[in-house]
C-alpha cells in the first residue's frame, strides 16, 4: 500500500494530536505534584530532622543516578513480578512523579539557598514563625529565582513522555511509530512528531518568560 | 528616664567555635533609654544587640529582657519566650531586609497580620500613619526595589514600629546608605527617641549618637572599654583604648599609616 506523501499529514495529524493532548496532560499533572514534592522535599532536605534529610538525599541520589528508562521498566514491568500491574498511564505518572519530585527538589533547594539570611533574620525579629516565614517569604522568593531552570526542566518532562510509548502509553511517539509501520513513511511521521513537540516546548518556554517578566516587576 | 531596666546583660559572652566575638559584655538599658554602641569594626556589637532578640545564641552570662532571663550556654529558649521576646523588640538592620517579593505597605502589615492577627483595615491604617510619619505614605504600593536606600530603612523602621515594640534595636542603620541620605533616617530616629522609645543602637555616627544618647558604651576588642554619660565618653573618655578609637573616628585625616594621631605641633612641620 502506498499513500502519497502529501496525504500522510491529513491522515495523521489527529492522531498525533491526540498523542500530543496525552503528553501534555501528563506533564501538566506530573509537573504540579512534583512542584508540590519538591518543594516539601527541598524543606525537608534544608531543615527536617536527620532521618529525614538522609531520606531525601538518598531519594535524589537514585533518581538522578538510574537511567531513565530503567527506573520506567521497574516500575511498569518490575513491579508485575510481585503482582503488581500498572496501567500504562498509572506508570506513566508514578514515573514522571517520581523522576520530577527527585529533580525539583534539587531546583527548589537551590532556590531557597539563594535567598539571602537577611530574610530569614527580618522575618524572625518581627516574630514569624519559622513555617510562616518559609511559606510567606522564603519560598515565593525562591521560586522567582528558580523560574529559568524550572522551565527548563517542564520541557524535559515534556519530551521525557516520548519513552512512555516503551510501555505502550499512546503518546505522540507512539502514533508515529504506529503510523509509520503502517504506512512506511518514517520520514514526513516522525517529521510531524517533531513539530508538535516543538510547538509544544516553544509555548512551555514563552510561559516560563512571561512568568519571569512578570515577577522582574519587583526584582 | 526610670529605674527599670528593660534589658541587663551580665557578663554576656559569644564564641563562633574556638573565636571569640565578644566577651564579659554586661550593660544595661533602662526604660526610655537611649544607649549607643560604637566602636571599631570586629568588635562584635553587631553580634551582641542579635542576641538581644536572639537572632543569635550566646556562650556566657546572662541576658534579660523584658523580664525574660536568658542563659548562655544553655538550653535555647521557650518558642513562647522567644515569640515575647520578638514581637516587643523591634528591629531596623544594616541592610535593610525589607521583602522585595511585597510592597511597601504589604512589608508593614505581615507581621501585625500574621502575629498579632490584627484585622486587614486597621493594618493597613496604620501602617499609612507610620509612612506618613516618615514622609513616605506616596509609597504605599511601590515594590522596595524602587525606593532609594534612604526610602527603604526609613519603611524598615515602619515595619518594625508596626508591632508596637517596647524596644528598638538598630543595628548600623546608616553605614550602607549614600551619605546625602543618612540625614533622612537619622531624623526618623531622633523623633523616636524624642518621643520616648527605649533603643539600643549600633552606630558609627558620633555627632549623632551624642545628640541621641543617653548612655554610650564603647566596645573594642571584643570588650567594652568605656562606657557612661553620652557627653562625657565622647569628649573625655577616660581609657587609652576609647581615647584612641575617638581620636581615630573624629580625625581620620590625621592618622598616619600605623593608625596613631600625629600630635598637633608635629603636624605643622610635616
Amino acid at each position: 500500500m502506498h499513500i502519497p506523501i502529501l496525504n500522510i499529514p491529513l491522515l495523521y495529524s489527529g492522531a498525533i494530536a491526540q498523542g500530543a493532548i496525552k503528553d501534555l496532560m501528563v506533564t501538566i499533572i506530573s509537573t504540579i505534584l512534583s512542584f508540590i514534592l519538591g518543594t516539601l522535599g527541598a524543606t525537608a532536605r534544608l531543615y527536617g530532622p536527620k532521618l529525614v534529610k538522609t531520606v531525601v538525599y538518598w531519594y535524589v541520589e537514585i533518581i538522578r543516578g538510574l537511567p531513565a528508562i530503567l527506573q520506567l521498566f521497574i516500575i511498569y514491568y518490575g513491579f508485575t513480578q510481585w503482582g503488581i500491574d500498572f496501567s500504562p498511564l498509572t506508570a506513566a505518572l508514578i514515573w514522571l512523579v517520581a523522576y520530577g519530585t527527585g529533580y525539583g527538589v534539587e531546583i527548589f533547594r537551590s532556590g531557597i539557598i539563594d535567598v539571602p539570611q537577611g530574610q530569614w533574620e527580618a522575618a524572625s525579629a518581627l516574630g514569624l514563625s519559622r513555617t510562616m516565614t518559609m511559606f510567606r517569604i522564603i519560598v515565593p522568593q525562591a521560586y522567582v529565582a528558580m523560574l529559568p531552570p524550572l522551565t527548563s526542566f517542564v520541557v524535559l518532562q515534556l519530551k521525557n513522555t516520548t519513552l512512555l510509548y516503551l510501555v505502550a502509553y499512546s503518546d505522540i511517539m507512539y502514533q508515529a511509530r504506529l503510523g509509520t509501520d503502517a504506512t512506511e513513511q518514517p520520514g514526513i511521521l516522525y517529521l510531524m512528531a517533531a513539530l508538535a513537540y516543538l510547538i509544544m516546548s516553544l509555548a512551555i518556554g514563552r510561559l516560563g518568560y512571561r512568568l519571569e517578566r512578570r515577577a522582574a516587576a519587583y526584582r | 528616664m526610670s529605674n527599670e531596666a528593660v534589658i541587663s546583660a551580665q557578663r554576656v559572652t559569644k564564641r563562633f567555635g574556638t573565636q571569640v566575638v565578644f566577651e564579659d559584655v554586661s550593660l544595661d538599658v533602662h526604660k526610655k533609654e537611649v544607649v549607643a554602641i560604637i566602636g571599631p569594626s570586629g568588635a562584635g556589637k553587631s553580634t551582641f544587640i542579635r542576641c538581644v532578640n536572639q537572632l543569635h545564641p550566646f556562650n556566657g552570662g546572662t541576658l534579660e529582657v523584658l523580664g525574660h532571663t536568658l542563659t548562655g550556654g544553655g538550653p535555647p529558649p521557650s518558642r513562647e519566650v522567644l515569640q515575647d521576646i520578638r514581637t516587643r523588640v523591634g528591629m531596623v538592620f544594616q541592610t535593610f531586609n525589607l521583602f522585595p517579593h511585597l510592597s511597601v505597605v504589604n512589608n508593614i502589615i505581615l507581621a501585625p497580620r500574621e502575629v498579632k492577627k490584627i484585622p486587614r483595615p486597621r493594618a493597613v491604617e496604620q501602617a499609612m500613619e507610620l509612612l506618613a510619619m516618615v514622609g513616605l505614605e506616596h509609597k504605599a504600593e511601590m515594590f522596595p526595589r524602587r525606593l532609594s536606600g534612604g526610602e527603604q530603612q526609613r519603611v524598615a523602621i515602619c515595619r518594625a514600629l508596626a508591632m508596637d515594640p517596647e524596644i528598638m534595636l538598630f543595628d548600623e542603620p546608616t553605614s550602607m546608605l549614600d551619605p546625602e541620605l543618612v540625614g533622612e533616617v537619622l531624623a526618623a530616629i531622633r523623633r523616636l527617641a524624642r518621643q520616648g522609645m527605649t533603643m539600643l543602637l549600633v552606630t558609627h555616627e558620633m555627632q549623632f549618637a551624642k545628640e541621641v544618647a543617653d548612655t554610650v558604651v564603647i566596645m573594642a576588642d571584643h570588650h567594652i572599654v568605656e562606657q557612661g554619660r553620652a557627653a562625657e565618653v565622647l569628649d573625655a573618655p577616660a581609657t587609652e583604648r576609647a581615647q584612641v578609637f575617638l581620636r581615630r573616628i573624629l580625625k581620620p585625616a590625621e592618622v598616619d599609616e600605623v593608625g596613631e594621631v600625629a600630635p598637633a605641633r608635629l603636624r605643622g612641620r610635616l
